[in-house]
Order: C-alpha cells, then sequence, then structure tokens
C-alpha cells in the first residue's frame, strides 16, 4: 500500500498543471471541481495510508535515483511512517476544506486569475507534501523552498497593489534567510555523515557525544531554517504582513502549511536535538520569547486578520517551546490542533470580511452574532479551543507543551502561562469587539450583511467539530486517558525518549498547573468579554499601548538597522564600485580593443612593396634573435 | 599513394572532360564523383586493404597521421564541393578547369603531407600554389580578383625564393634533402642550420599566414571570388599546417629549445594581429579572412609545443576549423550583401541559414558542445603540458575572448537587429549538407575522440 504514496503529492501536482496551463479556457466552476478535486484524492490516499502505517506498515519508498556523485547517493524517496501520515492528514484534510471554501470565497475574481490562484493552492499544497513526505533532507529542501515560492506567490495573488507585493517580497526574503541555514547545515550533514538520508543521519548521529559541537552547529542552522520558515524571532516579521494574501491563503499558510514545516522539520531531527541540549535550550527561550512578544502585539491590533497571524506567531513559540524542552509529542499535537481552529478562525474571519464587504478593522463591526450565526458560533468555539478552556481542542494540547515545561523549568511555565492568558484576553477582545455589541459599520454594510454560502459555512462547521474534539486524541494519563497520538507517534520519538531523563510530575502538582492555567485564562476571557462587548476600544491607543500597536516597532527596528545600511552599501557599489569601477575597466578594455583595431588596420596599406618590406624587418628581427640573442 | 596518384589523374580527367561535355552543370557531378572516389581510396588504403608498393627511394613516408588528415581533406573538400557547385557554375565560364586546379592541389596537399625529403615539400608547396594564383584571378572581369591574383603571386614568389634558399642553408650544412638526415645534421647547430631554419620558419608562416608574414591574406581573401576564399582559408590553409608541423618535429624536433621562442612570438603576434584587426572590420568576409589569421594563431600553438595533444588537436582543428569555416562562407556566399549591416534581420527572413551559420560562428569562437571548443582545448593543454611560456597560453586564452566579440556581432547583427538581410535561394540539397555540416560540428564537439581515436 505505501507504494502508493506518490500518489499523495502528484495529485495536486495534476491539478497545478492543469489549472496553470488551462487557465485561459477552463470555466471557474470545473477549475474549482479540479483545484478541490485533486486535493480530496490526495486526502483519500492519506487517509488509506494513515491506516496502513496504523496496522504497522512503515518504510522509505524509493521512487528513482536523484543525485548520485561519488560517494554521495540522495535517492528521490518518501518517508512513509507515523509523522509524516500525520501531517498528510491535516495538509490535504485541512487543505481541502480551504480548497472548497475558495471556491466561494474567490468567486468575484475573472475566470484566469481564478485558475491562477487555484494552481499556485494546488502547488503549495504539493511543495508541502514533498516536504513533509521526503525521506532526506534534500527532497524536504526542495519542498522546503516550493512553499516559500508559492507563499510569494499567494500573498502577491492581487500584485496590482504595491503593499501587497512588497509584503510577497518581505515573505521570500525572510524565508530565504532562513533557507540560507537550511542549506548550510546540509551541506554540514553532508560533510560530516556523508548522507542526506534520514535513517543514515540518525542512526550516525546517535552514536555521538552528547553536545559534540557539530552537532550544536548543525540543530543551530536548521533551527535557523525553521525561524525563517515558521516566523519566530528574529524572522517572523514577515508572517503579519503575509496577510495580504486572499483570506484562505492565510489560513492555509497559517494552518495547514508552510508555518508548520518547521515544526515537522524539528520533529523529524528529534534525536539531533535531543543530542544537542545547547540548541535545545536556545529553541525553548526563542520559542517562549516569540509565544509572550507576539501575544503582547495581538493585544493592541485592529486588522482582523493581524490578529490571528501574531495569535499564530504565539502559537508557534509554544510548539517551538515543547521541542525545546523535549515534548515532540506536545508540539506535534499542538501542531494539529491549532491547525484546526486556526484554519478555523481565519476562514470565520474571511467570512466576516466577505459579509462586511471587504473591510478588516473590527472597530467598524461590532454586533455580527446575529447576522452570521453560523460564523459566529463557529468563531466562538475556535476562540474558546485557542484559548485553552477544556475540554476543546487546545487545552490538551498546550497543557502537555507547559507541564513538559513546567518540569524543564518553572520559569518557562510562569511565562508561558502568561502567554496563554494574554491569548485568552487578546482572541475575547477580538471576538467581543467583532461579533458583541452595537453595529458600527456604515448603513449600506448593515444592509448587505449576509451569511455566507454553504460552500463557506460547512467548512467552518467541519473545523469547528476537529476544534472541539481532537483534543481527546492525546488525553493524558492524569486526566484518565490513554493519549493515543503519543502511542502512535512512539516510534518516530523513541531515540529521543531513551536519551531524556523522564519527566514526572506527581498527579497533584499536575491538577494544581492545569487548574491555575485554565483559572487565569478564564478570568481573563470574562475580563475582555465584558470590557470590550460594551465599550470597544475606538480610539488610537496611546502611550504603551501605542508601542504594542506599532508592533515594538521591530519592522522600523530592522529597516534602520539591516535594510538602510544594506542599501548604502548596495548604492554605492552600484554608483561607484559598479558604475566606475568594473564599467570603467570592461568598457575601457573594449574601447582599446577598438582603437588598437582601428590603428592597426592601416598596416594593411594594399601596396606590396610595404608588406614586404614588413616581411623583411620581420625576418631580419628573428634572424638577429636566432642568432645572437639566444 | 594510390589516393594521391589518383587526385592527379582525377584533375587531368576534370580537363579532359570540360573538352567533352559542354554543360557547365556536369561539371560538379564529375568533381563529386572524383572526390568520393578518393575518399573511398583513401579509406582503403588506411585500413590496408589497398597497397601499392612503388619504389620512391623513401622521399614520401606514409603514416596513420597523414592518412586520416588526408582523409580529412578529402572528406571537407566534399562537403565545399556540394555546398559551392552553384558558385562555381556562376564564377566564370571555365568550371571544369576549377575543379581540375582544385585537384591538382590535393595532390599537392597529399605531397606535403607525406614529404619526407625538402624536395618533396617544395613540390607540393608549388603544386599548391600556382593553381591557387590561378584561382585567386579565376573571376576575371573583377579587378580586384586581378588584383588579389597578381599580389599573392608576387609574394608567393617571394616565399618560395625564401624557402628555396633555406633548403640550400641546410643542403650546404648536411648534405642531404632528407629530412631524418636533416635531423641528424642539427646536433651540431651550425649558424648554417639556423640560418636555414629561419628561412623555412619565415616561408611556412607565409604560408599560413602567420603574422608579420601575413599580409597578403587579408588582401588576397578578399579579392578572390568568395568560393576561392572558402577553399583557400581552410583545407589549404590546414594543409600548409600539417606540412609546418611535420617539418619543425621529424627536422628540427631534436633542437626544439633552440627555436621554440621564436614560433612563441610568431604565434603570439599572429593571434595579436588576427584577431584585434578583426575586431574593426566591416565587411563579414574580411572579418573570416582576418578570422583565419587568428585561427592560425592557435594553430601554430602545435608547431609550438610538439606534443601528442599538439599532434591530435591538429587534426581535430583542422576539421573544426574547416568544416565551421566552409560552412559559414557558405551562408556569406549566399548573402546579397557581405556587409554586416547585410546580416540584419536574418534570423528572421532566413531563420534556417541564420542558425546554422550561429552554429559554425560557435565553433569558431570556441564554445563548448561544438568541435571548436575541443580543437582550442587541447591546442592550449598541449601548450601547458609543454611546460615553457606559460604567459602564450594566457594571451592565447585572452585573445580568443576577443574573438567572441567579431563572431558574435554577426549572430548579434542576424538576431537582435531589425533589418530586411536577403539571401539568394538555396537547394534542399544545400539544406541538408549545411544542416549535416553542423550537426558534424556538434557531434565532434561532444565526442573528440571519434576522430582522435583514428590516429592509432
Amino acid at each position: 500500500m505505501s507504494k502508493l504514496v506518490y500518489l499523495v503529492p502528484l495529485f495536486p501536482l495534476i491539478g497545478f498543471l492543469i489549472n496553470g496551463l488551462g487557465r485561459k479556457s477552463i470555466s471557474k466552476s470545473l477549475t474549482g471541481i479540479i483545484g478541490s478535486g485533486v486535493i480530496l484524492a490526495s486526502f483519500i490516499v492519506s487517509l488509506v495510508l494513515f491506516f496502513d502505517v496504523k496496522a504497522g506498515h512503515t518504510g522509505v519508498v524509493k521512487l528513482f535515483d536523484f543525485i548520485t556523485v561519488g560517494k554521495l547517493d540522495i535517492p528521490f524517496a518518501f518517508q512513509v511512517d507515523q509523522l509524516s501520515s500525520i501531517f498528510l492528514l491535516i495538509i490535504t484534510g485541512v487543505g481541502f476544506l480551504i480548497h472548497v471554501y475558495s471556491t466561494a470565497y474567490m468567486h468575484e475574481e475573472s475566470s484566469d486569475h481564478y485558475a491562477r490562484y487555484f494552481a499556485y493552492l494546488n502547488l503549495f499544497v504539493f511543495s508541502m507534501l514533498l516536504l513533509v513526505l521526503g525521506a532526506n533532507y534534500l527532497i524536504m529542501f526542495i519542498g522546503w523552498e516550493g512553499v516559500g515560492l508559492c507563499s510569494y506567490l499567494l500573498i502577491g495573488y492581487w500584485f496590482k497593489n504595491n503593499d501587497y507585493t512588497n509584503a510577497a517580497k518581505k515573505a521570500f526574503i525572510m524565508n530565504r534567510i532562513g533557507d540560507f541555514g537550511f542549506l548550510l547545515a546540509a551541506f554540514w550533514i553532508i560533510q560530516q555523515f556523508g548522507s542526506l538520508n534520514f535513517a543514515d543521519v540518525f542512526s550516525k548521529a546517535s552514536g555521538m557525544k552528547m553536545n559534540d559541537a557539530v552537532l550544536v552547529g548543525i540543530t543551530l542552522l536548521l533551527f535557523l531554517g525553521a525561524t525563517g520558515k515558521s516566523a519566530q524571532i528574529p524572522l517572523y516579521t514577515w508572517l503579519p504582513d503575509a496577510m495580504a494574501g486572499p483570506t484562505p491563503v492565510s489560513a492555509l499558510i497559517h494552518a495547514a502549511t508552510m508555518v508548520t514545516a518547521g515544526i515537522y522539520m524539528i520533529a523529524r531531527s528529534n534525536i539531533l536535538y535531543t543530542l544537542a541540549p545547547t540548541t535545545q535550550g536556545v529553541v525553548a527561550v526563542i520559542g517562549l520569547a516569540t509565544a509572550i512578544l507576539a501575544a503582547t502585539i495581538a493585544i493592541k491590533q485592529n486588522d482582523i486578520k493581524k490578529v490571528l497571524a501574531y495569535s499564530t506567531v504565539s502559537q508557534l513559540g509554544y510548539m517551538f517551546l515543547g521541542l525545546g524542552v523535549g515534548a515532540y509529542t506536545g508540539a506535534v499535537f499542538h501542531v494539529m490542533t491549532h491547525a484546526f481552529f486556526k484554519a478555523l478562525l481565519f476562514l470565520g474571519a474571511g467570512s466576516v470580511i466577505h459579509a462586511m464587504h471587504h473591510e478588516q478593522d473590527i472597530r467598524k463591526m461590532g454586533g455580527l452574532k446575529k447576522a452570521l450565526p453560523v460564523t459566529h458560533i463557529t468563531f466562538l468555539i475556535g476562540c474558546i479551543a485557542i484559548a485553552g478552556i477544556p475540554p476543546l481542542s487546545g487545552f490538551f494540547s498546550k497543557d502537555e507543551i507547559l507541564a513538559a515545561a513546567f518540569s524543564a523549568s518553572k520559569v518557562y511555565w510562569v511565562i508561558g502561562v502568561l502567554g496563554a492568558v494574554m491569548t485568552a484576553f487578546y482572541m475575547f477582545r477580538l471576538y467581543a469587539t467583532t461579533f458583541l455589541g452595537k453595529f458600527r459599520g456604515t448603513h449600506e454594510q448593515e444592509h448587505h450583511l449576509h451569511e455566507s454560502p454553504k460552500a463557506m459555512t460547512i467548512p467552518l462547521i467541519v473545523l469547528a467539530i476537529l476544534a472541539a474534539i481532537s483534543g481527546f486524541v492525546g488525553v493524558p494519563a492524569v486526566l484518565g486517558g490513554s493519549h493515543e497520538l503519543e502511542h502512535f507517534l512512539a516510534p518516530i520519538f523513541a531515540g529521543s525518549v531513551k536519551l531524556q531523563h523522564p519527566h514526572n510530575i506527581n498527579h497533584n502538582t499536575e491538577y494544581m498547573l492545569m487548574g491555575a492555567s485554565v483559572a487565569l485564562a478564564a478570568i481573563a476571557i470574562l475580563y475582555a468579554v465584558s470590557r470590550f462587548s460594551k465599550k470597544p476600544e475606538l480610539n488610537d491607543a496611546t502611550s504603551f499601548g501605542k508601542v504594542l500597536e506599532n508592533k515594538w516597532y521591530i519592522d522600523e527596528l530592522y529597516d534602520a538597522i539591516i535594510v538602510k545600511p544594506l542599501r548604502g552599501i548596495s548604492a554605492f557599489l552600484n554608483n561607484i564600485v559598479e558604475k566606475l569601477g568594473i564599467d570603467g575597466v570592461v568598457n575601457g578594455v573594449g574601447r582599446i580593443v577598438n582603437y588598437g583595431s582601428r590603428q592597426l588596420r592601416l598596416l594593411q596599406s594594399g601596396q606590396v612593396g610595404a608588406y614586404i618590406l614588413i616581411m623583411v624587418v620581420a625576418a631580419l628581427a628573428l634572424f638577429i634573435i636566432q642568432l645572437f640573442v639566444l | 599513394m594510390i589516393a594521391l596518384i589518383l587526385s592527379a589523374l582525377w584533375g587531368v580527367v576534370m580537363m579532359f572532360s570540360g573538352i567533352f561535355l559542354k554543360n557547365k552543370k556536369a561539371a560538379a557531378p564529375v568533381a563529386i564523383t572524383g572526390i568520393i572516389a578518393l575518399l573511398i581510396v583513401s579509406y582503403l588504403e588506411y585500413n590496408a586493404v589497398l597497397y601499392l608498393d612503388a619504389d620512391i627511394r623513401g622521399m614520401l613516408k606514409f603514416s596513420a597521421f597523414g592518412q586520416v588528415f588526408t582523409g580529412v581533406v578529402f572528406f571537407c573538400t566534399l562537403i565545399y564541393f556540394i555546398l559551392n557547385a552553384a558558385e562555381f557554375e556562376e564564377t566564370g565560364n571555365d568550371t571544369f578547369e576549377y575543379y581540375a586546379l582544385i585537384f591538382f592541389i590535393l595532390s599537392g596537399i597529399g605531397l606535403v603531407t607525406y614529404f619526407n625529403t625538402l624536395l618533396m615539400l617544395f613540390l607540393g608547396i608549388e603544386i599548391i600554389s600556382i593553381p591557387l594564383y590561378i584561382l585567386a584571378g579565376s573571376d576575371k572581369k573583377n579587378l580586384k580578383s586581378n588584383e588579389a591574383s597578381l599580389k599573392y603571386f608576387l609574394m608567393g614568389a617571394f616565399s618560395s625564393g625564401i624557402m628555396l634558399m633555406g633548403i640550400a642553408f641546410l643542403y650546404g650544412a648536411s648534405g642531404t634533402f632528407y629530412i631524418d638526415g636533416i635531423n641528424v645534421a642539427t646536433a651540431g647547430f651550425s649558424p648554417m642550420i639556423a640560418i636555414g631554419l629561419v628561412l623555412l620558419l619565415i616561408s611556412m608562416s607565409f604560408k599560413v599566414s602567420a603574422a608579420p608574414f601575413h599580409f597578403w591574406t587579408p588582401d588576397v581573401y578578399d579579392g578572390s571570388p568568395t568560393v576561392v576564399t572558402s577553399f583557400m582559408a581552410t583545407i589549404v590553409k590546414v594543409a600548409s599546417f600539417v606540412a609546418f608541423l611535420r617539418l619543425f618535429d621529424n627536422a628540427f624536433g631534436k633542437v626544439h629549445a633552440q627555436w621554440q621562442i621564436l614560433v612563441a612570438l610568431i604565434t603570439a603576434a599572429t593571434l595579436f594581429i588576427g584577431n584585434i584587426t578583426a575586431v574593426f572590420q566591416q565587411s563579414v568576409k574580411r572579418m573570416l579572412s582576418y578570422s583565419s589569421i587568428a585561427q592560425a594563431g592557435f594553430m601554430l600553438l602545435a608547431v609550438f609545443s610538439l606534443n601528442t595533444f599538439a599532434k591530435e588537436g591538429l587534426i581535430l582543428y583542422a576539421a573544426a576549423y574547416s568544416l565551421a569555416t566552409i560552412g559559414s562562407f557558405a551562408v556569406v556566399i549566399k548573402m546579397k550583401d557581405y556587409s554586416l549591416e547585410g546580416f540584419n534581420g536574418l534570423g528572421k527572413t532566413q531563420p534556417f541559414l541564420a542558425l546554422m551559420n550561429t552554429i559554425f560562428l560557435l565553433s569558431l569562437t570556441g564554445i563548448p558542445l561544438t568541435a571548436g571548443f575541443f580543437a582550442k582545448y587541447y591546442m592550449l593543454i598541449g601548450a601547458v603540458k609543454n611546460g615553457h611560456q606559460t604567459w602564450l597560453v594566457i594571451f592565447a586564452v585572452l585573445m580568443a575572448a576577443i574573438s567572441a566579440y567579431y563572431y558574435f556581432r554577426v549572430i548579434q547583427a542576424m538576431y537582435f537587429k531589425e533589418g530586411n538581410a536577403e539571401a539568394k535561394p538555396v537547394s534542399a540539397v544545400f539544406k541538408y549538407t549545411l544542416l549535416f555540416t553542423a550537426m558534424l560540428v556538434i557531434v565532434l564537439g561532444m565526442f573528440p575522440s571519434l576522430l582522435t581515436k583514428a590516429l592509432y
């Protein structure tokens, strides 16, 4: 069965080719059916694969030899195991819902742009599948670059808007900085292990001693790649800008694809990280710092998508915290639950924007509860899930990470809970400002308020159900569950678990920790709802709030310390070195040759006498050299 | 041996068939039959199927190198005949005689390839030169053609005198015309040997149009009918090179160090003058004349380094350079206007001719995947392995870079300039032959060993 794994990425690739090449001739409805259908087909194959894996059939499926140079052999091979099969389900499942949603959301586009959109979307899913399925770092890197490219194409989908294309460029450049780290790591791995295949690298690495400098270096470089793709400090600034793309694209980037790539990569390389505790410390601290920084920024944002964007950055921070403290299962678990509720929230936001005729400022909304009943209920479920209120999914996954953080360091836990409380606060600030209170938009907008079509609400409902119940696959033992996900993923993380010190917190402590975080989140929710449903923040923030609203001025900081000096250097290189130096030399050589040609040509006078004279002189010179010089 | 005799005989056959067959159009088939016969005979001789054992007093020496080279020459001549059949008919009324002269030249080429005495070398050189003086002036009504013929004759006579004088000095020093004997005599390296050597060096440099003895080349190449220029610049020139290489390898190889610097100076001068002067030329025909001087500079590297790479490389260079130049000239001949402007927009009006010409020009530049690349590579690697005068290699590479300028100007004109380049109509045979030639250029650029391994 696992032989059919190539079908999973093949379907979206076919969809991309059909929609991309036939964009001028295929009708809109057919485009939508092809675009969504190929993802559904992938999902079905993934589902079959998942049960196959669950029955114990894992392995590497080699398609063909890709690069064979000297001793280096890199096959084009796919890794079929527990970790990749879970990600396949998330990518194709959530991806499919987003495709269906898009068919309605993008209906205003002209038919060739509509097809272009679906082509990119399919390519995006294809790249992500390649990333997850690759059985070596090279195939992973192909997918890694692919999602970077597709995010660029989709963020800049409305390419006539300059700001949007700038956002696309920003995403691309930030990603490229991270990719640079990934590439260096890959070269280092080749140099150190002589192979890029996961199986070879991991088995050779597990023989190395703890905190070996090479391993620390490699893992840090890989982590640099992850910070680019998964929007962590210092490369996170592209993600909030990335909402310039159509809203379903944001959902795809933030939930099912792209940002989870970094998590996946580290989870895949878990043995390397476990062997490099120094790197793990860095990962945990960066993750935690990102979680808290993004949460503070989210509190003061007024754009519905920006709040969600910063919440993604913040939640990704939690996942890295989990990876950093060795809770690999927890991180993957949180990827999964986050995929459901974040896709739900983004699609819900899209539904709101759709109803409000492309209004994204929550200060101009309010009271949408009545007009958008389905969107309202599903959005509320998403908010509760992300806030970590039991028994919805976010509670279980976040709690697992926080519990692991607690056993690693109590400070991690305190800051983590603080972030969780802020999450609850800003999510319900968003919810209350948008759905509760009175409508603050124009009459025109109020008149046209409408619930979205079925193609949009059904994905919302499906995602809401998943966001509500998906936590039950990972109910911890302390709550009487058996944590099925952990058992399922056990083979992947077995090597790491053996090396880790078992951290058993006793049950009473664990109850206390849960109780504290839930209680604090609940208080934050109640406060936010009661405050913002009556009196939303309509004016621009002042004093410290202004700093938060302006995202700590990080973009401006980057601009001042990196972009401006770089521009200065490149202006210098362009105007002085290139124009005067290099061009001068190049054109000078050309001019000298031309001049020489014009002069030398005059020797060719046409007079036989002159020719013979020159020949005689030359002959004499040769005689002198031969007879007297040599 | 049989091929050598046959080539001379076929020249006579051509002349007589001119008397019996009045129709100009009959000339080309007879000539092509002859050249195919020559090819078959030389192939059989190469494989030692045909064999003629005549007592020639060791004046000629047959070797695999020479046989492969004459094979290349006959093959290039075949392509040359097919591509230029129509032009021969247009040049004048004596079509049969033109072909006859070319067959005589081929027998001369046989002599300079196989010579074992200086007499045979001189005889071969003269047999090549005298028909060329006539061919250069074959466009009798054209003043420029007459001028070219006269100039070529005057200066050719001058160089023949120098060569004879050199032979006389060597005979005086060694008492023999046989090159093996001269090789023995060079051991002492008396001034007489040195003088003879330099005189021969000058006259051979003249024949291969090496600077500063090249002055006849642009005037003669430009003035002669283009169809003749095409032959002179390719087959005749590479044959002279083989003579040059064999003479200096077999007769003066032992004292290589004594004269190497002279060849290096001549090579550098040739590369410099050929490449630099070509840059300014406005006529593609004249540019190709200078390019032939520049290419001669590269081939001189073989005489400079005298090792295995040089010998293999010279064969490869002969084939690569001849095929590309014959092809490029065949396109030039079809143009209404030989100036660079005349090629403007050929890529649109005649895409096939433009594409073929591009391949030939790329090969002349030495771009990888064309035969010209490996030809230049062998020459350079030979000079590097030789170990002396490394500056010459660097200089040669720089000059090759300059050559890209004037070759690419033609490509630029054909594809990137607006214009309405006009070309004469071409036959299907011409097209297929040109395509075949271009493919050969590419095949040799990928598998140069196809040719070089025939030497062993």
